[in-house]
C-alpha cells in the first residue's frame, strides 16, 4: 500500500485555490499574510521526498528544515497533519481506514484505547454497521440535519420536511429507540447542533458552497462526538475540523487528522455545568502574565475579574477567528512542530486524557544532545530547564505574546473588558505569526527562568 | 489622549445587556446591525462571548449600552452565566423559522433568573421576520408569551434591519426611565467606578414595576 493520504500533488497555486473565497465574501475575511517563497517554502516535489514508500512521512527530517527556519513547509499543510496520523500508521491494523464504509467501524462500543490499540476490528465493525443504520440512517447517506431529531427524553421527533427525502431509510427513525442507552440519546441530541454549525464553518470558502462537502465535515464530528463521548460535540470543534476536511480527500483520513489533533485539545472542550476546559489555560495564561508583567496581569485582573475570558476563543480555536485560513494553517503547523516531542506517539498512546502533550519526565533524565536536537524549539526549553510539570501549550504563551503587544494600549486606553476586547481584536488580519512564535518562546523563556528562580 | 478623557466625561451611563437564545437565531448579525449596520451572510458561531458597546442618546443624556453577545451552545453555559452578572437588560431571541428555538425560551428565561437580577429588563424577540415563508412561530404566539411573561415583544430581521434599533433601544430606553424614576444619583456608572464591574449588581432595579411597565407597552414596540 503506497500513500495512503490521498494528498494532491498541487502546485501552490492550485492548493491556495482550495482555500479560495468567494468573491462575495473577499472584503469580509482576514487577508493572508503568508506568501510562498522559492526554497523556503517546500515544493510539491521536495515534499514526495520526504514521503517514505509506503507513504509515512519522514518526521524528523521534516521538522529539521522547520527548526532551522531554512524551509518552512508551510503550504504542504499535510505535514502536521501527519505528524498527529503517524501514530495511526504505526499502530492501526492496516485496512481500518480508507474504508469506503468506515463511518459505520465507528460507532460500536469501542472505546477510543480499543481503536487505537487497533484490536477493534472484525465483527465488531459489523455490529456497529448495523447499530449505526439503526441508530441514525443519515450518517452515510450524503446528507445532515439542523434540527433536533430527539426529544430530551430520547422520543425521536419525525419532521416529515427533513426526512422526506431519505427514502426507505426514513422509517429507521421512526423505531422507537427507548431501549437504546442513555449515550445514545445524549449523542442524538447533539447532532443538530453541528449541523447548525456546519452551515456555518468557513462558509466564505467556495469549498463549502458544496453540500458534499459540508456533509463530510458534518460526518466527521458527529463520528467524533460519538467516539469521544465524554467531551461529545462542542462549538468551536469545527473551526479545527474544517482544515483537515479540505486537505483530506477522503473523509475516513480527515476523520483520523482531525482526531489525532483532538488529542491535544480536547480538555479545552471538556464542558459541565460549572466550567469548560478551556479555562484552566486561561489560568495558566493569567499565572504567566502575572510572572512576566505583573503590571499588565493586575489592569487586567481589575478590569475582568482576572479570568482571561476574553482569550478563550483564541485558544479554543487556537487563532482561526484572528487569521485567514491559510496562516492559521501556517500558525498550526510551525506551533506543533515547535512543541514536538519525539517521544509523542508514546505519549499519545500511554494517556489520552492530557490536553497537551509535555515533557517525559523519564526521557528529561536521560537525555543526550543529539537527541535533544529533535525537540521542538518549545519542548526542547522545558526538557532543558528541568520544568517538566510545565504543561502549557505555546499557544496559551502566544496569547501572552499578542497581549504584551497591546501592553501599552491596553494600559492607557483599557477601561473596560469591552476595551481589552477591541484592543485585543485589533489583532485580527495584524498578526504577523512568525514574529508573535518568537516573542512566545521569549515569553516561555521569561517565565521558565523565574519559575526557576523562585524554587 | 485628551480625546479620550473628554469622551469619559460625557458619559453619563453605561447599562450592561445581554443577547441570549438559541444557537443560529442570528444574536450576532442582530448585534452587528444595531453597532455597525451590518449584516455577516458569511458569520460564524460565537465562541464564548464577544460584544460592543453602542452610544444611544436619551433624552440628551450619553447612554452606553454595553451589549454582551453569548454563545448558544449549551456547552458554554458555565462561562455565559458568568456574563449574565451585573446585566440590566437582556434579548432574548428566537428564530421565527424554527419553533425550537421558540420552544427553548423558558429554558433562556429560567437561565436570565437563575444568573442575573429578577427585574432585568427584557424583550422576547423573533428574529428573520424576513423568512415570512419559512415562519413557524406566529406573532401571536410570540405576543402571548411575552405577555405571560412579562416581557417586551417585538420581531426583528436582522437581514433587511427592520425593528433591529427599535428592539435595543425599547431595552435600554426602559432601564433608562426605571433610573430616572428611582434617581439613583450616587449610582451614576461612571466607567471609572470599578464598582460597576464584577461585584455582581450594576444597577439595582428594586421593585416589580418592569413587569407592568412590561405589559403596558408591549403594544406601543412592535
Amino acid at each position: 500500500m503506497c500513500t495512503r493520504f490521498f494528498i494532491r500533488n498541487s502546485t501552490a497555486e492550485e492548493l491556495d485555490s482550495r482555500f479560495a473565497v468567494r468573491p462575495e465574501y473577499q472584503g469580509d475575511v482576514p487577508k493572508t499574510h503568508f506568501k510562498p517563497r522559492v526554497r523556503k517554502t517546500l515544493s510539491a516535489r521536495r515534499w514526495k521526498v520526504a514521503l517514505s514508500q509506503d507513504g509515512h512521512v519522514d518526521i524528523a527530517g521534516v521538522l529539521k528544515r522547520i527548526q532551522k527556519g531554512v524551509e518552512f513547509i508551510c503550504y504542504c499543510l499535510i505535514f502536521y497533519v501527519q505528524l498527529f496520523s503517524y501514530s495511526v500508521f504505526i499502530h492501526q491494523s492496516k485496512g481500518l481506514f480508507g474504508s469506503s464504509c468506515w463511518v459505520a467501524l465507528i460507532p460500536t462500543a469501542l472505546s477510543m484505547n480499543e481503536m487505537s490499540s487497533g484490536n477493534g476490528g472484525g465483527s465488531s465493525m459489523k455490529h456497529g454497521r448495523q447499530n449505526v443504520e439503526r441508530w441514525y440512517p443519515i450518517i452515510g447517506s450524503g446528507k445532515f440535519i439542523t434540527t433536533p431529531i430527539s426529544t430530551d427524553d430520547g422520543q425521536p421527533i419525525n419532521d416529515p420536511s427533513t426526512y422526506s427525502d431519505l427514502g426507505d431509510d426514513s422509517e429507521a427513525m421512526s423505531t422507537n429507540d427507548a431501549g437504546l442507552d442513555k449515550n445514545v440519546t445524549q449523542w442524538k441530541l447533539g447532532l443538530h447542533q453541528i449541523g447548525l454549525d456546519v452551515i456555518r464553518t468557513d462558509r466564505a470558502l467556495i469549498f463549502y458552497e458544496s453540500e458534499a462537502n459540508q456533509t463530510k465535515l458534518w460526518n466527521v464530528l458527529a463520528i467524533y462526538a460519538w467516539v469521544d463521548n465524554s467531551i461529545g460535540y462542542v462549538q468551536g470543534m469545527n473551526d479545527i475540523c474544517s482544515p483537515m476536511v479540505i486537505l483530506m480527500e477522503n473523509e475516513a483520513d480527515a476523520f483520523w487528522c482531525f482526531e489525532r489533533a483532538m488529542r491535544r485539545l480536547r480538555e479545552n472542550f471538556r464542558s459541565n455545568a460549572h466550567s469548560i476546559g478551556v479555562q484552566s489555560q486561561l489560568s495558566t495564561l493569567a499565572g504567566i502574565m502575572k510572572a512576566v508583567d505583573p503590571k499588565l496581569h493586575q489592569h487586567l485582573e481589575e478590569l475582568n475579574g482576572g479570568e482571561y475570558l476574553f482569550a478563550l476563543r483564541m485558544l479554543m480555536v487556537l487563532f482561526r477567528r484572528e487569521l485567514s485560513f491559510v496562516d492559521a494553517l501556517y500558525l498550526w503547523e510551525v506551533m506543533w512542530a515547535m512543541e514536538y516531542n519525539p517521544n509523542i506517539f508514546t505519549l499519545y498512546e500511554m494517556s489520552r486524557s492530557r490536553s497537551n502533550v509535555g515533557a517525559d519526565k523519564n526521557v528529561a533524565s536521560n537525555i543526550d544532545s543529539k537527541l535533544l536536537k529533535q525537540y521542538g524549539k518549545f519542548e526542547r526549553k522545558i526538557i532543558e530547564t528541568g520544568q517538566t510539570e510545565q504543561k502549557s501549550p505555546l499557544a496559551v504563551f502566544l496569547v501572552a505574546s499578542v497581549l504584551e503587544t497591546k501592553n501599552k494600549r491596553l494600559l492607557t486606553e483599557a477601561k473596560g473588558p469591552d476595551d481589552v476586547v477591541e484592543i485585543v481584536g485589533d489583532i485580527t488580519a495584524h498578526l504577523d505569526v512568525k514574529k508573535a512564535l518568537n516573542d512566545a518562546l521569549n515569553i516561555q523563556e521569561k517565565y521558565l527562568s523565574k519559575a526557576s528562580a523562585s524554587l | 489622549m485628551a480625546l479620550c478623557t473628554e469622551e469619559e466625561q460625557s458619559e453619563d451611563y453605561l447599562f450592561k445587556v445581554v443577547l441570549i437564545g438559541d444557537s443560529a437565531v442570528g444574536k450576532s448579525n442582530l448585534l452587528a446591525r444595531f453597532a455597525r449596520d451590518e449584516f455577516y451572510p458569511n458569520s460564524k458561531s460565537t465562541i464564548g462571548v464577544e460584544f460592543q458597546t453602542q452610544k444611544m442618546d436619551i433624552n440628551g443624556k450619553e447612554v452606553k449600552a454595553q451589549i454582551w453577545d453569548t454563545a448558544g451552545q449549551e456547552r458554554f453555559r458555565a462561562v455565559t452565566s458568568a456574563y449574565y452578572r451585573g446585566a440590566v437588560g437582556a434579548l432574548l431571541v428566537y428564530d421565527i423559522s424554527r419553533r425550537q428555538t421558540f420552544d427553548d425560551i423558558g429554558r433562556w428565561l429560567n437561565e436570565l433568573h437563575t444568573h442575573s437580577d429578577m427585574n432585568v429588563v427584557t424583550i422576547l424577540v423573533g428574529n428573520k421576520s424576513d423568512l415570512k415563508d419559512l415562519r413557524e412561530v406566529s406573532t401571536a404566539e410570540g405576543k402571548a408569551l411575552a405577555e405571560a411573561q412579562g416581557l417586551f415583544f417585538i420581531e426583528t430581521s436582522a437581514l433587511d434591519s427592520s425593528n433591529v434599533a427599535a428592539a435595543f433601544q425599547t431595552v435600554v430606553i426602559e432601564i433608562y426611565n426605571i433610573l430616572s424614576r428611582k434617581v439613583i444619583q450616587t449610582q451614576e456608572l461612571k466607567k471609572e467606578d470599578p464598582a460597576w464591574m464584577g461585584s455582581g449588581k450594576t444597577i439595582v432595579l428594586h421593585d416589580g414595576n418592569q413587569e407592568v411597565d412590561g405589559q403596558a407597552k408591549k403594544g406601543g414596540c412592535c
